[in-house]
């Protein structure tokens, strides 16, 4: 199982910015299967903004398109200038090529579990201490 | 109708005058300004390109005007034109020039342009019928342009929707696949969902508005199994349109309650019963509250384990509402309520 790969040092808390709730409750279960922690979701950047507790979060899942527009861009900008990497998972990898600043991968729609799973190793990596 | 009946000019372009004499320049204007025709008139051959990047609709031009550097500058414009552009220009001729050489010139280096020549002297009558008939052939154009430009963001939106859709039935594939214990049980439970989605998909876009009232939403949920109309379902509350995206959601949620209902809870027996109700509250923000009671079943038990309708239930009613559902499983039967602002689910609320 993935579990065992996954140390404290590599678990991530991750946050979704998801629309559709399916897609959510899908985001939630391969999140786990990969070993890290589902955070929690928001449906929009509004959403976001007015309720976010961000503490021990480690990165984000952000779509294009949200319940209040195609905020997801903005929405990453957000996070990424509190600390918070960023991964697209859209099915708008055009809209997400053109905001390379904001987002350190896009994993496009629909979901696979080997590309959500190598977008997040690569931050579980590099939140790993370089001493060890 | 006469060509000089008014017209509503507020939605035309304006004409761009050639006319390096500024004589005929301030002629032209005139007549224009006089038949609230929106003018712009060109008289230093030098500033033509700023004049044609302000896009006219029509161009005027006079004989004196035909030199090798404005067919240039006009013949670069034209070959820059949108597909849907085809740009009238009226050519006032002079009386004693060879028309017809100078008109078969003009057909070689002004491709895609509609060319009206007058010649000269013209009445104003004659001109201002002229030109305002090439204005409305530009409005024509322009409507295609408007056309096309529709038609592309229709497809955008169409590639959206269905990329949507497609992820939508692949998270639910996958979903419903990790829950089953068979293939029979898998198959069932993946058609009952994609029928849902479907049905939903149906209402929403045969409604006007894209909108669909949670009443819709309950027959289409309860339909299939005929089970309107029998007192074992009770249904109500006021009317309220949901959004597409909301009423999607919902649609999925009470079917995923319906089933659970017929499989295991208060309409698997012949004397259990449902009731789904929902209400609007005054308060300003008013909110939405749904409650789903289920009676009469066998007793209820909380799963071991939590399935693929309990934790969608939890997920998509949380993300729709913006607070947590309370999910109660009551030994007498099944409930589930939750409430939120009705303007998260309905844009005009």
């Amino acid at each position: 199982m993935p579990e065992s790969s996954i140390s404290p040092d590599t678990r991530l808390r991750v946050l979704c910015l998801e629309d559709n709730p399916l897609i959510v409750f899908h985001l939630e279960q391969l999140i786990e299967d990969l070993g890290h922690e589902f955070a929690g979701s928001f449906e929009s950047f509004a959403d976001l903004k007015a309720d976010a507790s961000l503490d021990r979060i480690d990165c984000a899942l952000v779509d294009i398109d949200l319940a209040d527009g195609p905020t997801g861009p903005a929405a990453a900008r957000w996070l990424s200038s509190k600390g918070i990497p960023c991964i697209f998972v859209t099915g708008q990898e055009q809209v997400a090529a053109r905001h390379p600043d904001v987002a350190v991968d896009t994993v496009v729609k629909p979901i696979t579990p080997a590309a959500l799973a190598a977008a997040l190793t690569l931050l579980a990596n590099a939140k790993r201490p370089s001493s060890d | 109708m006469s060509a000089l009946d008014p017209i509503d000019h507020t939605t035309l372009d304006h004409v761009l005058v050639l006319a390096p004499y500024r004589r005929d320049a301030d002629y032209l204007k005139q007549l224009f300004v006089e038949h609230d025709i929106p003018v712009d008139v060109c008289i230093d051959v030098a500033e033509i390109p700023d004049y044609l990047a302000r896009s006219p609709g029509v161009l005027v031009a006079t004989h004196e005007a035909l030199t090798p550097v404005i067919l240039k500058d006009v013949a670069g414009h034209l070959a820059s034109q949108p597909s849907w552009s085809e740009m009238p220009i009226v050519v006032l001729l002079d009386r004693t020039s060879n028309q017809i050489r100078v008109r078969t010139e003009l057909a070689r280096v002004w491709p895609r342009a509609r060319q009206l020549f007058y010649q000269r002297p013209v009445t104003p009558v004659e001109l201002i019928s002229g030109v305002q008939s090439a204005m409305l052939a530009r409005l024509r154009q322009r409507d295609v342009r408007d056309h096309i430009e529709r038609e592309i963001e229709l497809r955008r939106e169409l590639n959206h929707r269905v990329k949507n859709i497609l992820a939508s039935v692949a998270s639910i594939f996958e979903m419903t696949h990790r829950g089953a214990n068979t293939l029979a049980e898998f198959a069932d439970d993946f058609r009952g969902r994609l029928d849902a989605l479907s049905r939903v998909h149906s209402a929403v876009f045969h409604a006007a508005d894209e909108e669909v009232s949670i009443a819709e939403i309950v027959d289409l949920t309860f339909d299939p199994y005929q089970l309107q109309g029998q007192s074992r379902v009770v249904t109500g509350g006021p009317a309220v349109m949901l959004t597409r995206e909301a009423g999607t959601t919902l649609a999925l949620c009470l079917h995923e309650l319906a089933t659970n209902a017929i499989k295991y809870g208060g309409l698997s027996t012949p004397e259990g019963r449902v009731s789904f109700e929902w209400t609007l509250s005054e308060d300003d923000p008013a909110m939405l509250s749904i409650l789903w009671i289920e009676q009469g079943g066998p007793p209820v038990v909380e799963p071991s384990r939590t399935g693929y309708g309990t934790r969608y239930l939890r997920a998509a009613l949380g993300s729709l509402f913006g607070s947590k559902p309370v999910m109660t499983f009551a030994p007498a039967g099944l409930r589930c309520e939750v409430s939120g602002r009705v303007s998260r689910l309905s844009r005009n609320p």
